[in-house]
């Protein structure tokens, strides 16, 4: 059965949202701006039921799917979504891709994974976008094969706080170029998705896989931290592969070390920008106060 | 004037909206589609995104009736209703009249636009390109065929990306095109081209539904004036044809339009394509994903060719013709299912809109079984 956002599962977990008035960032937004911003921190929500780790929506959906590639939420209770490539993009794409760290991200390593399969050096014409295609589904390929890294981590991970799950997670993703023999091809490929054609869907790919680790992290804020964290880790991460494709260090220590820095100088970044947010509201509320009881009519 | 009643039938195409079309202008599609093979209801989901899609088209299924060329059956000719074997001796009448000032009329209708969309083409196939191994390809040479090929736009491309851009000689283009007289300009024009691309061209006389039955072109007019020839390949003059699984790459380019049964044409390409061959179609579209500029391009299109025609070409009715079989043509979606109905699997949404869907790219592979 087809899976992914049909209209009607789209339609009905929207509904549970709205009822719970819990799950999505921007319907729950609004109040708590108003009322309790500084008692929702970074930290997980207390108030988070049970059901709302099940629908961590990422962007509430508009409009009907126009296609079945679009992934609109995280859900457990729901089948994944079909992969946004079909099966000849699959077959063609996966034997190409063991020809990238030989020959690149080009059309020779398309025209050798075809021959590979006992196709002809014209088939992966029928790709739709060539040897962006190739980049796009190592980064779906890789994003999706998280979950299983996660899961065979998940003794290790119980032990650690939500952030520090998020620098190992982050960091398995980056192991991933390395067992992947990419690394020294990644800055073509950062080329190519930085032509201006692709540059939306490389924009979009980064967030989707801020998002995945965040929410394998297991985070479950609800608040307007849900898109810095996400917004914050992306900075990140682009950063932490750009220094891995330079990186010669014995396993990638420096790149390891480089990304603990940047993930710490995002707490404390952070973590000053609560305190003077938090500051600057006390002190506003303050003045009010004092000119209220001065009688000034505010 | 001819133009008025056309253009009234397309105008609530235009006023409408792209969701709720006017009543009368449904009615009226679907009493002209009633009649055409392409009536068939098409499904709007995208089954070769199903994993089961791949597995079902690798046994192939009978031939269903509709993709069996039948001269009595109706289908349109532009918005006129016609028998299909009518509709090849009308196409051809408007070809053999067109063909020396085709090539001047496309600049002057699209703006010289259609030189882009071809570009594009033929780059996004990369025809001729071979990884780099020791030797020639022990598959020998890559056997490009161009369906209504006419005056050579694709095939000339295609030879010169495979020979220049690619360095690969070992490329062989057929360029087959049921109308003699467009086949023959296209020789005439292919007679500018280096020596080793014309020895990698061949001319073809072939109709696309029934590949079996073809012949090398025979230069139409005659030489001999009083000989009573037809302008367009007659299959009981036929002395070759087109193999099995002997083809790497087919195209057709602005012609799939033209056919009397495309889901034949389509049948037949998967014939003669190898496994694991591309078949690639260059076609005008549907461009109601954007209603302002589509609705400018409708007055373009049925004001302003004909007229175009008229005064270029000196033929009105031709170019009349052009712009409705370019209306009555399916949308990107309903023809992606055609295709696929075919045999053929894609890649991705399986067509490519260019200039907002006033073209589109279609593309699909046979399959390995």
């Amino acid at each position: 059965m087809p899976p992914a956002p049909l209209p009607s599962t789209t339609m009905a977990s929207r509904h549970l949202l709205r009822s719970l008035a819990m799950c999505s960032p921007t319907t729950t937004q609004a109040a708590l701006l108003s009322t309790t911003r500084s008692l929702v921190p970074a930290t997980p929500s207390p108030r988070s039921p049970l059901k709302s780790d099940k629908t961590l929506i990422q962007t509430p959906s508009t409009a009907a799917p126009k296609s079945t590639t679009i992934r609109s939420y995280h859900s457990t209770t729901h089948p994944p979504p079909p992969p946004p490539f079909t099966p000849t993009e699959q077959l063609l794409l996966s034997a190409a891709l063991k020809h990238v760290p030989t020959h690149g991200w080009t059309a020779e390593s398309l025209a050798l994974g075809a021959r590979d399969t006992g196709h002809l050096d014209i088939s992966p014409a029928v790709l739709a976008d060539g040897e962006f295609g190739l980049v796009r589904w190592w980064l779906w390929s890789q994003r999706e094969g998280l979950k299983e890294r996660v899961k065979a981590l998940e003794k290790e991970l119980e032990r650690l706080g939500v952030e520090e799950r998020v620098e190992v997670i982050t960091w398995e993703r980056l192991k991933g170029n390395v067992e992947g023999g990419i690394v020294g091809r990644w800055q073509e490929a950062l080329a190519l998705m930085a032509l201006p054609s692709y540059l939306p869907h490389s924009l979009k790919e980064l967030a989707l896989l801020a998002d995945e680790i965040i929410y394998l992290a297991g985070d479950k804020s609800v608040d307007p931290s849900w898109y810095t964290k996400r917004a914050s880790l992306s900075a990140i991460y682009a950063g932490t592969e750009l220094f891995q494709t330079t990186d010669t260090s014995l396993d990638q220590r420096e790149t390891r070390a480089f990304l603990r820095r940047r993930l710490d100088e995002a707490r404390q970044v952070g973590g000053a920008v609560r305190n003077v947010t938090e500051w600057v509201g006390f002190t506003g509320a303050a003045v009010v106060n004092i000119l209220r009881s001065k009688g000034v009519r505010i | 004037m001819a133009a008025r009643p056309a253009l009234t039938r397309a105008l609530p195409h235009l006023t409408s909206t792209v969701l709720s079309r006017s009543s009368q202008y449904q009615t009226s599609l679907r009493s002209i589609s009633s009649l055409s093979p392409l009536s068939r209801t098409f499904s709007t989901t995208l089954p070769s995104l199903d994993a089961n899609a791949s597995t079902s088209t690798s046994s192939k299924p009978p031939t269903p009736d509709y993709a069996i060329p039948d001269p009595s059956r109706p289908t349109h000719f532009g918005f006129q209703t016609v028998t299909e074997s009518e509709k090849r001796e009308k196409v051809a009448r408007v070809f053999t009249s067109v063909a020396e000032a085709y090539d001047r009329m496309n600049d002057l209708m699209s703006f010289g636009w259609h030189r882009v969309w071809k570009d594009h083409f033929v780059r996004t196939l990369n025809p001729g390109f071979s990884p780099l191994t020791a030797g020639p390809d022990p598959r020998g040479p890559q056997q490009i065929l161009d369906i209504a090929g006419g005056t050579g736009d694709i095939a000339f491309r295609m030879l010169h990306t495979a020979h220049v851009v690619n360095r690969n000689p070992d490329v062989r283009v057929i360029m087959s095109d049921i109308n003699r007289a467009m086949l023959t300009v296209g020789k005439h024009r292919s007679e500018s081209l280096p020596a080793s691309q014309q020895a990698a061209l061949s001319f073809l006389e072939a109709n696309a539904e029934d590949l079996t039955k073809a012949r090398p072109l025979v230069p139409y007019p005659p030489a001999d004036p009083a000989s009573e020839e037809k302008p367009f390949f007659d299959p009981t003059t036929a002395t070759t044809s087109i193999p099995d699984n002997s083809i790497d790459l087919y195209t057709v380019a602005f012609g799939i339009r033209n056919f009397s049964n495309i889901p034949a044409a389509l049948r037949e390409a998967y014939r003669v394509l190898k496994p694991g061959g591309v078949f690639a179609c260059l076609e005008f579209s549907k461009a109601d994903k954007h209603p302002l500029f589509n609705a400018v391009y409708k007055e373009w299109s049925f004001r302003a060719i004909p007229l175009i025609g008229q005064l270029v070409a000196a033929d009105r009715d031709s170019y009349q013709y052009l712009v409705e079989s370019i209306e009555r043509f399916p949308s990107q979606e309903e023809f992606r299912d055609m295709i696929l109905d075919a045999g053929f699997v894609i890649a991705g949404e399986g067509y490519e809109d260019l200039t907002g869907g006033v073209a589109a790219i279609h593309k699909g592979m046979k399959p390995r079984t």
